[in-house]
């Protein structure tokens, strides 16, 4: 068999005719997967969105134009989910490169007991979004909740912050949680990016007379730029179609006041069992998802960093 | 070896032939939890003794989702004999056309007599055909602890809404983490609203919560926004503001640990505090009468019905019967804690009332001051109410929105879906 391919590689690489042909017949398995992963579920969820798809209404499925998009336009919940996705991920994403970053400039650095301190960096990464929504609920519990406690005993505060209940308290602290969870993915990108640069280009660079935030921006920086350009891509999709710390904590509530566009999806779905309408939300999600990848690799391509 | 080969066969056609010749029913259970199971299960075994020949798998979805998973089976005639509806709902999953009209089955039933009288017609929500026999009835109470009142004095539970206000106000003390009222801000709260707003009204329609009994939606008589602004205060001043995004799980959570002892909550929550609580912990009463003099509970159920293509819609039945005789409902209402839905019940075991069931006996032979209402539950946005509602009064609570905008919501809603 190995033979076989080994023929079938050389006589492609000479040019042979049937190469297209083997080259169809070796990415079909993944055009088929894709198509059936992927593909198949998006183009139905854009279809579901035209329609009337309801689990009270399974027998009597019609197309209804643009009545899903009407609807979601004129819920004054679905721009406060709008207008909150878009400081979730900002604040969110800004802070979780900042830090991911400055950690995995401090664990390059050998250290005494560095495997055990990049565990408890890293551990975050290993538990369910949801899990850690539930946990966090607790700990920032009004009346329960073991922080308030700490304040209230140490005297910080009188009385328990209402940390989900109070809006202008909510928002802030389900970002809060996703900085916290998200802080590892950039540290183990980054780190692993600049565990790769040569030991040489530092000793240049100091033997030119840069200094320690000359190196940075002239040398780390640029090294592994394309790796910040493309986890920051990776991380803004992901955070945005990331619901699981905001509905273990909050749900979307009080009020929808930390509803994110994915939340306000599936509280669609839990109580109003209506798939289309979810749907509709769903391809606002993907459009302004797909705007973004487009302008954002544009940008990075003219830069120099769009290959990654 | 032949011998051993032909054994082997036999037997081999022998278990096929003997597991194959077992009815299986496939049953769903909405209310889920791990107690409810475990009794709903404890039935089932009790029930497979008596029908060697029959095997029922209990499917037990988590309830937040279990509508979904019940829909879904329906509508694409998954293996399902025996589904429970809850009463909310049942307009809903009727009008999948997947439940048998159990007339004929009734028509037969002598038992069937021995329903409380009017629950019938309660289940049978749409054009007036029982698509469920009852299974367990479900109506509000007060719920209070004794051993914390009496440590600001208070000794008795209160009778009226405005002594339950100030009771809930003299023993709030945020710094002490000490509350009054348990609130229910989330987790479709409609009951918890309606029955502070109503009890300031003297004239519902029983028939329909909503209406007055001059036929008129009451959302714009002054007496509402009195009620609602009774409502509003009870949040700001008595209790959490956490408990806006309060469910039952948070509720019963705050109602142990003391936080806030006085909860409106169905019988059910019996079950769960008899596990959490000692006995001179926690107490019921009556619920709290309005201004009016009157207070409008309403009677909830859930129920088992048949599906329409079971391939065995007798045996369905038979365990149906089984589960409403007078034995098996009075376990289960004992342990799960719902009402039980046969007279003899009552008549037999007085259980149901005395001790925390005594509130519901009271309220239940005192229907002039304890007036059951109708929610319209055939109605075809009822759906739609509950998110609506729950929104809409958690805007008012965070101050976006005022009572009165409210109100007007509300009665544009109703005015819509009743055609008015």
């Amino acid at each position: 068999m190995v033979r076989l391919l080994e023929r079938r590689v050389l006589h492609v690489r000479r040019g042979a005719k049937s190469a297209p042909l083997f080259i169809f017949w070796m990415i079909l398995p993944v055009i088929l997967i894709v198509s059936i992963f992927t593909f198949y579920p998006t183009i139905n969820g854009i279809i579901l969105s035209f329609e009337n798809y309801s689990v009270f209404n399974f027998a009597n499925i019609h197309f209804v134009g643009l009545k899903n998009f009407k609807k979601i336009l004129v819920d004054p919940l679905f721009w406060t989910a709008l207008w909150n996705t878009l400081w979730w991920i900002v604040l969110s994403v800004a802070f979780q490169f900042v830090l991911g970053f400055g950690l995995a400039l401090l664990m390059r650095e050998p250290f005494k007991g560095r495997g055990i301190y990049a565990g408890f960096v890293f551990y975050p990464w290993a538990l369910s979004g949801f899990a850690i929504g539930i946990l966090w609920s607790w700990l920032l519990n009004g009346q329960f909740g073991f922080i308030n406690d700490i304040l209230v005993k140490l005297r910080i505060v009188s009385q328990s912050i209402n940390f989900l209940s109070d809006p202008s308290w909510a928002f802030f602290s389900v970002i809060l949680v996703n900085v916290w969870y998200g802080i590892p993915f950039f540290a183990i990108m980054l780190l692993a990016a600049l565990q790769s640069i040569p030991e040489e280009l530092y000793e240049s660079a100091q033997i030119d007379g840069a200094g320690t935030f000359s190196r940075f921006f002239h040398v780390t920086v640029p090294y592994v730029s394309s790796t910040i350009f493309a986890t920051l891509l990776l991380r803004v999709i992901w955070v945005m179609n990331f619901p699981d710390v905001i509905y273990g904590m909050t749900r979307g509530g009080p009020g929808g006041t930390t509803n994110i566009l994915a939340t306000y999806m599936i509280n669609i779905v839990y109580y109003k069992n209506d798939y289309s309408l979810a749907s509709a939300v769903g391809v606002f999600i993907i459009t302004i998802l797909m705007v973004y990848s487009i302008f954002y690799l544009q940008f990075t391509s003219k830069h120099g960093s769009g290959e990654f | 070896m032949k011998k051993i080969l032909l054994l082997t066969v036999f037997l081999l056609v022998a278990v096929f032939a003997f597991s194959s010749s077992k009815i299986v029913l496939n049953m769903v259970q909405v209310f889920t939890s791990p107690s409810r199971t475990e009794v709903l299960q404890n039935i089932i075994n009790q029930f497979e003794a008596l029908h060697p020949n029959v095997q029922i798998n209990l499917i037990s979805p988590p309830y937040s989702t279990a509508y979904q998973k019940i829909y879904l089976m329906l509508s694409t005639n998954q293996p399902l004999d025996i589904v429970e509806v809850g009463d909310w709902s049942l307009e809903g999953v009727v009008e999948l056309g997947k439940l048998v009209d159990l007339r004929p089955y009734i028509a037969t039933w002598d038992a069937s007599n021995d329903i409380v009288p009017g629950l019938m017609k309660a289940v049978s929500v749409t054009g007036g055909i029982p698509y469920i026999i009852p299974n367990g009835v479900y109506a509000k109470a007060l719920f209070y602890r004794p051993d914390i009142l009496v440590k600001y004095g208070i000794t008795t539970p209160p009778k009226t809404m405005d002594e339950l206000y100030s009771d809930c106000l003299k023993i709030t003390d945020p710094k002490k983490n000490q509350y009054g009222f348990d609130f229910r801000g989330t987790g479709l709260p409609t009951n918890f609203i309606d029955i502070i707003i109503t009890s300031y009204i003297n004239d519902i329609d029983p028939n329909n919560m909503y209406k007055l009994t001059n036929g008129q939606l009451w959302f714009k008589d002054p007496r509402t926004l009195e009620g609602l602004k009774k409502y509003i205060d009870f949040y700001k001043y008595t209790a959490p503001k956490d408990s806006i995004n309060w469910g039952f799980d948070e509720q019963v959570n705050a109602f142990v640990a003391g936080t806030t002892p006085f909860l409106f909550q169905d019988p059910d929550t019996t079950g769960l505090l008899k596990t959490m609580l000692k006995p001179d912990q926690w107490m019921t009463a009556p619920l709290p009468v309005g201004p009016s003099g009157k207070v409008y509970p309403s009677y909830g159920f859930g129920g088992w019905g048949i599906t329409t293509y079971s391939k065995n819609k007798d045996m369905a039945w038979e365990f149906i019967k089984f589960f409403t005789t007078p034995k098996i409902s009075a376990y289960f209402c004992k342990d799960y804690g719902a009402l039980p839905v046969l007279k003899s019940v009552y008549e037999s075991d007085p259980y149901f009332s005395q001790g925390v069931f005594k509130a519901w006996q009271y309220m239940f032979e005192h229907p002039e001051t304890y007036v059951f209402t109708s929610y319209p539950l055939n109605n075809k946005k009822w759906t739609e109410w509950n998110e609506f509602q729950q929104d809409t009064m958690q805007q008012v609570l965070l101050g976006n929105m005022t009572p009165q905008e409210a109100l007007n919501k509300w009665y544009d809603f109703w005015k819509d879906a009743f055609s008015m």
